[in-house]
């Protein structure tokens, strides 16, 4: 390529304006053997380019393997429902079956449950009548305060 | 999407993200670390792949969000990264040394510019990348990237000039 044409090219390069292309002309001028001397300068810069272009990353991508960890994950899960069913099945106490019976006809209905209110203002009576000998208590308490 | 399929679209630009990554942070190890990383969370977000319209573009910019985020953890950590080759100064006898020498001024002139500049010089004088794609990934717009990409190359440009006068930068 023309001399002066490499100077333009290398204007229009420090200016920001030069096509990806054009910079691919100068890298290929620049990393010839012999440059003009005012030039010279240039050459570090685009061999530089050419050379850094060439780097690699040493290290392989290790992927952590997915499996383990799921495997890892389902475990837990697995123990949190045995603990779980553990404590439900141990503590829950058998349901018996207790259906109590109800009465369909309203009338039945009242006279059982006045039997049964009768039965038990029975037994309170009966209990009431145990207490009788606190009344001596009363009588001694008035004795002192008069 | 199995393993290897992965394996073997993301090694089609596993490299450029390494080489984005060295050149922002700019230890070796640390680029190796940041390229790992990036492709794992990709991995791990596989089933949404296929969304992305360019998986290389979208990676490139993960990339750059990974490195911008280590800045800034060193950065307030009061740490630097500081690239130390420890080498031996002296000026080389043999031609080839002297070549690699000049390449890696090159190296260090870049490396001092600001990231921005930095990462589009990468993109499009190394990886040749168009500048519509530089614009897409770093979330600009073309002209701030011709823009920045000018400034940089300008930059070079003065810092070869003072070396190749006075033999100092």
């Amino acid at each position: 390529m023309e001399l002066s044409n490499i100077e333009k090219l290398l204007e229009k390069y420090f200016e920001g304006e030069t096509t990806v292309s054009e910079e691919k002309e100068l890298k290929v001028y620049f990393t010839r053997e012999t440059v003009p001397s005012h030039l010279e300068k240039y050459k570090d810069l685009f061999q530089y380019f050419s050379e850094e272009s060439t780097i690699t990353a040493t290290k392989d991508l290790k992927l952590n393997t997915s499996s383990r960890k799921s495997r890892y994950a389902w475990m837990g899960i697995a123990a949190s429902i045995a603990l779980i069913a553990g404590i439900f099945l141990t503590n829950m106490p058998p349901n018996p079956d207790e259906t109590l019976g109800t009465y369909e006809d309203p009338e039945i209905a009242l006279q059982e449950t006045k039997k049964i209110l009768n039965m038990v203002s029975q037994l309170m009576n009966e209990g009431k009548q145990e207490l009788v000998y606190l009344n001596e208590f009363e009588s001694t308490t008035e004795k002192l305060t008069k | 999407m199995k393993e290897g399929a992965f394996i073997t679209l993301t090694n089609g630009f596993k490299d450029k993200l390494f080489r984005l990554a060295k050149r922002l942070l700019v230890s070796n190890e640390e680029a190796e670390d940041a390229t790992q990383e990036v492709l794992l969370k990709l991995w791990k977000n596989k089933s949404k792949m296929a969304e992305y319209k360019n998986v290389e573009a979208f990676a490139m910019t993960m990339t750059k969000n990974y490195c911008y985020d280590k800045l800034k953890a060193k950065e307030t950590g009061n740490l630097k990264i500081v690239h130390s080759n420890y080498k031996d100064e002296r000026p080389s006898l043999q031609r080839e040394l002297e070549a690699r020498d000049s390449l890696d001024w090159v190296g260090k002139i870049m490396d001092s510019l600001p990231e921005q500049q930095r990462m589009i010089i990468q993109l499009r004088d190394i990886e040749q990348y168009n500048n519509a794609e530089i614009a897409d990934m770093l979330g600009l717009n073309e002209t701030a990237v011709r823009v920045a990409l000018s400034r940089g190359r300008k930059k070079i440009r003065v810092e070869l000039l003072k070396k190749h006068n006075y033999g100092v930068v």
